[in-house]
């Protein structure tokens, strides 16, 4: 099969799955859904015309993106190029999941932050003339300046590089892939690896507010390393957790209430008496 | 549910049911369109805000400037959790539109509150809790190739994205202003609490999970060479994943290591590790 119909669509769907792309689908189903590489498994699989290792290189990339934030604006990575960059590129080679991996990594971080960051810096034009927009009421100016145009740009800086890449970029992976020396390719590896801690660890910061719920976190880790529970019956038993804190935490409030009940009960209990 | 009811004011109709849903869903469609370092989410808020323009001041053009100015102003916050304050504003500038006596300055200083504790909250809610979680129920689905990870995420996530978002923002639109008095009371603040702690150890599971090295040094065992690997997973599984997973947070959290410093500072350590044969 040709190149042309698979590098069709990651680069479109690298345009819907963006952050910054305004679709019928709304945020939720766009740049949450589309733009996961979990996801983006799945269609480049289709595109490609081999589900099976489409998803397995979209479960590898997912790994090392398990905790991508975007806060403020600012991202540690950019998801979306990585994931449709990579995975489509990998998926026009050599189908190899941790091979996808890397790729992501390398598009998500140099590529995709650069043109991330350009168009951060870039797209302040388009502000500037909205607020002209704005203050002389004129709503079509605004959808103008907003939207047509801002998306037309977002359309060719995510198509564009991504349509291209995969197109004309199978024979430079290739000549890549063949021709580094052994100890790369295994830092490489190894470092796939470990790049999930830099997620988790933002993901830490945002979710432990206070050192002692390090706790928590150290009992999710040993459960999980030590029983070798999968992720589903861990969801579980941190619900159960989750839950018995909810309880615990409304003792404060709680015992005036109980007292009173007891007491009362103690009233009526025929027996006392 | 009961059937919606538009506010009706000197004979002046309010926001209908469909005037809400379009303020919800031109912000799921649009928030982020011309997003720059500079405004972030700004405009998306103005955009949003057009059919109102047009319905409500077609014959007042100062009214709608102001109108559309004032939703020009910086804003930036989780674009989900966050449509409670696309709700509480609907219900402000519904009444300013409708003649009422709420002055068109809280408009802008209830989204200024509100957008940093909110982005807050939804952040840890939404890319810190569900999304993860989901993602790795998915991916754990999908182990073998299967489509029915990325299927699996792809439902789940829909319905209770969806339900979030067009929920919080109903919510605020129903309860106005006092929103902010039950968002921020005891009981949200107990739950929230709850499921911060699912959240965390969900976070210690991905830690044991995701992240994947361990040693290929061997140790002489008398004439014959044994895995220092398989001898440290006796003691404790998945060490080397949680000193790597704890450096990492020690970097961002007391050190203040911006990712990419963080990224960098890793890279060198694994090859530096590797060369040395550690790993």
């Amino acid at each position: 099969m040709g190149m042309f119909f698979p590098a069709l669509i990651c680069g479109l769907f690298c345009y819907f799955g963006a952050i910054e792309s305004a679709n019928v689908l709304g945020t939720t189903g766009s740049f949450y859904c589309l733009g996961r590489p979990l996801v983006a498994g799945l269609v480049c699989g289709i595109a490609f015309g081999n589900v099976e290792q489409g998803v397995l290189c979209g479960v590898a990339v997912q790994a090392v993106f398990i905790a991508n934030l975007s806060t403020g604006g600012a991202t540690n990575s950019e998801i979306t190029y990585a994931s449709y960059g990579g995975i489509g590129l990998a998926m026009a080679t050599t189908h190899d999941p941790a091979v996808a991996a890397t790729l992501a990594v390398l598009v998500g971080n140099t590529f995709g932050l650069i043109f991330y960051n350009l168009r951060m810096a870039f797209y302040s034009v388009f502000n500037n003339k909205a607020y002209e927009a704005a203050e002389a009421g004129d709503t079509k100016g605004i959808n103008t300046w907003h939207l047509v145009i801002p998306n037309i740009c977002t359309f060719l800086l995510r198509f564009v590089p991504v349509f291209l890449a995969i197109y004309f970029g199978q024979g430079v992976v290739d000549g890549i892939l063949a021709s580094v020396p052994e100890i790369v390719t295994h830092i490489i590896q190894v470092l796939g690896g470990v790049l999930p801690a830099l997620g988790v660890g933002m993901l830490m910061n945002i979710v432990i507010k206070d050192s002692i719920q390090m706790v928590f976190f150290l009992f999710g880790f040993v459960v999980c390393a030590f029983l070798g529970l999968g992720t589903i019956p861990m969801v579980f038993i941190a619900a159960v957790v989750a839950y018995l804190t909810y309880l615990a935490s409304g003792k404060g409030a709680a015992p005036d209430a109980a007292l009173a009940q007891s007491s009362d009960a103690a009233y009526e209990d025929p027996d006392l008496f | 549910m009961a059937t919606f009811t538009p506010k009706v004011v000197d004979g002046k109709e309010g926001l209908t049911k469909k005037d809400l849903n379009s303020l919800w869903y031109r912000w799921q469609v649009g928030w982020f369109s011309s997003s720059s370092y500079e405004k972030l989410e700004t405009h998306g808020f103005a955009w949003s805000y057009i059919p109102f323009a047009e319905k409500f001041y077609k014959d007042d053009p100062e009214g709608k400037k102001r109108l559309l100015v004032r939703h020009s102003q910086f804003y930036n916050t989780e674009p989900q959790v966050g449509t409670i304050v696309n709700g509480i504003v609907a219900s402000l500038e519904e009444d300013i539109a409708l003649g009422g006596d709420i002055p068109e300055e809280m408009v802008t200083n209830i989204k200024t509150t509100l957008m940093g504790p909110l982005a807050g909250l939804g952040d840890s809610i939404i890319q810190g809790i569900i999304v993860p979680t989901l993602l790795s129920v998915g991916m754990s689905l999908a182990s073998s190739g299967s489509p029915a990870g990325p299927i699996f995420y792809i439902i789940s996530w829909l319905v209770l994205g969806l339900a979030i978002s067009y929920g919080m923002f109903r919510y605020g639109y129903k309860m106005g202003l006092s929103a902010i008095d039950v968002l921020a009371g005891n009981e949200s603040r107990r739950l929230m609490d709850a499921i911060n702690v699912l959240g965390i150890i969900v976070t210690g599971t991905l830690a044991a999970s995701f992240i994947s090295i361990s040693t290929i040094v061997n140790i002489p065992k008398g004439s014959d060479y044994t895995a220092l690997s398989d001898t440290l997973n006796g003691v404790f599984p998945k060490l080397f994943p949680l000193i790597f997973v704890l450096f990492t947070y020690w970097m961002l959290n007391k050190k203040q290591f911006g990712p990419t410093k963080v990224l960098l500072i890793l890279t060198g350590i694994i090859i530096v590790t590797c060369l040395v044969g550690l790993f």
